[in-house]
């Protein structure tokens, strides 16, 4: 058996980067997957006469059609052929009213309403409507934007773990960010409080409301959001996953579907290869795992092989949220039901934290509402459309549901979405509904592998946020030839996020192994 | 005047180390903490199922039950639950040929809890699976089953609280599993029976449906009969399926579903019934085709096709070259050639045998096109219902 240069663990967004990145550059890659398809989250599936998109919401790093953004050039850079949509909008936060409360309002669907927030692109025009929305916000809103404007070139600068910590004390302003949460720091922009709330819609992309998440990782979403708006695959995010399994192949790498990693060969204290459903054993000098820690050492390494501080690591960090989606193919237009959107933001309440403490089981009244044909028309037979509604969960929300409650469990979940849509939108989505496809977290484990299903790794929180995973990133690597990458490494989740990181680690193999060819 | 400058920038530096204290106070232990998501996930979909045969029902000639239980020596320790309606893939080696066939579930969702799954099959003319199962499975043959899978399901959210059941001979096994789901209070849904059979003698669940029937009052059976001599009996029909026989026990002002299952043969003819009915998509629900044979008597196939054509395929890091009749699919002539591949529901649908086709041209039937828009772009294929028309270069995920 040959021995590679490099074997990824898992073809999720993070290890089908890392994979394309080693084998780009000529390492001998071998990129195993124990599903039968690439991917993981960026899939998709076929119901009926409707294929659904999984997972993705909307990426922030298409760009426009006149200026490619972070992702784009990723598949660029690659040789990654995807067919991109764009569409000129962020996002719509309803939050519906009970009858008696004092600022409540009808909006334009007739639905009682305490926000009713349709937001642009562009800076300076989000910035004149949240001013229109709640008076006084516009100087604090446009003070927010520079600040992320001038992020940027200090994030550029830690892309580059050398010059760390040195150079980042160039950038007081960047320090205040990375070390300060959303709400600090929009407190100390003078930002109104109904205004923030606002401003924050999007906390759930990240799992953590507006007192945990640091400013700097939220506007770095929101900064390209609102500089570009919204980005998808013409052809579901499997696209995107078969077009970097094109690149893997045609650079020389090897990809293996349905097949699992099952144990980790150990040699000398340290990794020296995989086996592969339990029976055939494969050797390369580094490994790479898209697979998260938590699945990693409790099931492919002795007890007496694991890292002491990646026990510690396991132990002192939360997991962050898991979500619950329904796909509905409709037997209407999304003009004969009345959306006009393609993101809708249902709250119980405009506050993140008061919606995060919502979150914590179902039936909380907050989801999300996508219409995909308002990006691609005719991603759906004439006469029909798609929706997906999202909604997010923590820890372990399934307790006490057995097998045999699963299916009425999973039915009731989905009508509590569906009726919370359709009375905050005043819409009706019930009658109309020619497929419905439900995934609790119970999906997503069986489909991602994670801790109830998460697609977004840990929790980023105050102490364990963006920037110190960054800049902590090597020595927080269990062994010099095992790194990993994806949702459960410095950027928790995203696509983009996981692209990066997995470029990231492919990057540092390729490194390695030039530097010993010296 | 508010201003960023008022948050301390030095506090950046705290971070760092007070994160690597976070961590080094932390116990040394793999946490343990309740995940009844994972749990149920391996109790719903498990890998495979070791399964032992624990009973057999001969129903006529050509027809056997057969009651499988869990192997708790080979690892299977309980059933998985499954929604009325799903079926198995049944795993065999027949001299030296890895095969697969799906079959559906006739048991109960609360049978599997109890331990118990009947997988009724008929004997196929000329069929490989089937004969070998009628020769060898006796009570302790060694049986390995997929996890419960397939779409063909009741859903309260999309069907119609009642619903018209077309069945044609042993299309018969998911709605025996449904009607007795319903009669549980498992699903809740009012069935209305339509099963065609060649005549009242060869009714397969004859009794068990009779029994039903008079149990709940949720089940209405008529059995329609093509072939029966004489007049037909109370709660009888003689002819086919049709439009007409259709509307006469439907609802009259009422929206109701139809579902359907049955051969290919039941389907080109039930389907264009069906159609005159004019009901919405959503209402109408088809159980798999089955497996696919002879593509050269479809409209569109290709001309001057060559008799065979060889596949190269890779699969992991071994890679065979092999001849095949363009009349069997890719996976079949694989598996004839020894070579185990994914396999699940056989008929385009589930796309579990997802593979990529690197070179040559393949015929996929219309009615089987399940694949994803991205597949056609990167030249991804189901082999299970694509045929070779030139020689073929393929990587095929390891079989599981």
């Amino acid at each position: 058996m040959k021995t590679y240069d490099v074997i990824v663990i898992g073809a999720g967004n993070g290890g089908l980067a890392a994979a394309a990145t080693c084998a780009r550059e000529g390492l001998s890659t071998l990129l195993v997957e124990r599903h039968n398809i690439p991917g993981g989250s960026a899939s998709s599936f076929v119901r009926g006469r409707f294929e659904f998109e999984p997972s993705l919401h909307e990426l922030a790093g298409v760009g426009a059609p006149d200026k490619s953004g972070q992702i784009e050039d990723m598949f660029l850079r690659m040789g990654g052929d995807v067919e991109w949509c764009t569409h000129d909008s962020t996002f719509r936060l309803v939050v519906p009213a009970k009858a008696c409360e004092k600022d409540a309002f009808v909006n334009e669907n007739g639905v009682l309403v305490k926000v009713d927030a349709r937001m642009p692109v562009g800076f300076e025009s989000f910035a004149r409507k949240l001013d229109e929305l709640v008076p006084g916000s516009y100087e604090s809103c446009m003070k927010a934007f520079d600040l992320s404007t001038r992020m940027y070139k200090a994030l550029d600068c830690l892309d580059n773990l050398k010059k760390l910590p040195g150079s980042i004390k160039d950038f007081p302003d960047i320090l205040r960010m990375v070390s300060h949460t959303m709400k600090e720091v929009l407190d100390a922009l003078g930002m109104p409080k109904k205004a923030q709330d606002i401003f924050n819609t999007y906390w759930c992309y990240l799992g953590s409301p507006a007192s945990k998440l640091d400013f700097l990782y939220y506007m770095a979403m929101l900064h390209s959001y609102v500089e570009y708006g919204t980005g998808i695959p013409k052809y579901r995010s499997h696209e995107m996953s078969l077009a970097l399994d094109k690149v893997i192949r045609e650079s020389g790498g090897d990809i293996w579907y349905n097949s699992e990693a099952t144990r980790i060969i150990m040699k000398d204290g340290k990794p020296a290869g995989v086996v592969i459903n339990g029976e055939k054993e494969v050797y390369a000098k580094y490994i790479i795992s898209n697979s998260y820690p938590y699945a990693v050492f409790k099931d492919l390494f002795e007890k007496k092989d694991i890292p002491e501080k990646q026990l510690k690591m396991l132990k002192s960090r939360k997991t962050a949220c898991s979500l619950t989606t329904v796909y509905l193919g409709m037997n209407k237009t999304k003009e004969e039901l009345g959306i006009k959107d393609y993101s809708v933001f249902v709250a119980p309440d405009s506050d993140s934290d008061k919606q995060y403490e919502a979150a914590q089981n179902f039936k909380s009244g907050f989801c999300i509402i996508n219409c995909l044909n308002e990006i691609i028309p005719d991603c759906t037979p004439e006469g029909t459309c798609q929706l997906f509604l999202t909604t997010m969960t923590f820890g372990d929300v399934m307790k006490d549901v057995r097998p045999q409650d699963y299916k009425k469990f999973k039915t009731e979940i989905a009508k509590d979405m569906i009726e919370t849509c359709e009375k905050a939108l005043g819409l009706s989505i019930m009658p109309y509904i020619e497929e419905i496809e439900i995934a609790l977290p119970t999906t997503f484990v069986r489909y991602l592998n994670t801790p109830f299903g998460t697609p977004y790794g840990y929790m980023l929180e105050k102490w364990d946020s963006m920037i110190p995973r960054t800049v902590q990133y090597l020595g927080d690597q269990p062994f010099d030839n095992f790194f990993f990458c994806g949702a459960s490494q410095e950027r928790g989740d995203g696509y983009g996020c996981a692209y990066y990181t997995g470029e990231k680690a492919g990057g540092l193999v390729v490194n390695a192994i030039k530097k010993e060819g010296k | 005047m508010a201003d960023i400058k008022s948050l301390k920038a030095t506090k950046f530096l705290d971070m760092l180390s007070h994160r690597q204290a976070r961590f080094e106070v932390a116990q040394a232990e793999l946490p343990d903490f309740p995940d009844n998501a994972a749990v149920l996930a391996k109790a719903l979909h498990p890998k495979r199922q070791y399964l032992k045969i624990e009973s057999i029902q001969e129903r006529g000639e050509d027809c056997k039950s057969f009651t499988l239980v869990p192997d708790k020596e080979r690892g299977t320790e309980a059933l998985a639950y499954f929604g009325a309606g799903k079926y198995l893939t049944v795993f065999e080696t027949i001299e030296g040929m890895p095969v697969t066939r799906a079959y559906s579930i006739s048991s109960s969702p609360k049978e599997s809890l109890e331990g118990k799954y009947v997988l009724t099959i008929r004997l196929v003319e000329g069929g490989l699976m089937s004969r070998y199962i009628f020769d060898n499975w006796q009570v302790g043959t060694e049986v390995q089953v997929s996890a419960p899978a397939g779409n063909f399901e009741y859903q309260p959210l999309r069907d119609a609280k009642k619903v018209v059941c077309l069945a044609g001979g042993s299309g018969i096994t998911p709605f025996i599993s449904m009607a007795k789901a319903v009669c549980d209070g498992d699903e809740d849904f009012e069935m209305i029976l339509l099963y065609g059979s060649k005549s009242s003698d060869c009714i397969l669940f004859k009794d068990e449906l009779a029994e039903l029937e008079k149990s709940c009052d949720k089940i209405k059976v008529v059995h329609v009969l093509s072939e029966e001599k004489g007049r037909a009996k109370k709660g009888m029909e003689k002819g086919f399926i049709t439009a007409e026989l259709i509307k006469k026990y439907a609802p009259e002002n009422e929206a109701y579903s139809v579902f359907i299952c049955g051969s290919q043969q039941m389907y080109a003819f039930v389907d264009k019934e069906v159609e005159k009915l004019g009901l919405e998509k959503k209402y109408i629900r088809h159980e798999m085709f089955g497996e696919f044979h002879n593509p050269a008597s479809q409209e569109d196939y290709p001309s001057e096709v060559p008799e065979t054509v060889k596949i190269t395929v890779t699969i992991q890091d071994k890679t065979y070259t092999v001849e095949a009749k363009t009349g069997d699919s890719v996976m079949q002539s694989l598996e004839k050639n020894g070579i185990a591949v994914p396999a699940r529901c056989r008929s385009g649908e589930c796309g579990f045998c997802h593979s990529h086709l690197l070179s040559g041209k393949v015929y996929v039937p219309k009615n089987l096109e399940y694949r994803r828009l991205a597949d056609y772009k990167f030249g991804c294929i189901h082999p299970c219902c694509s045929f070779p028309l030139t020689d073929l270069v393929m990587d095929v995920p390891a079989a599981k």
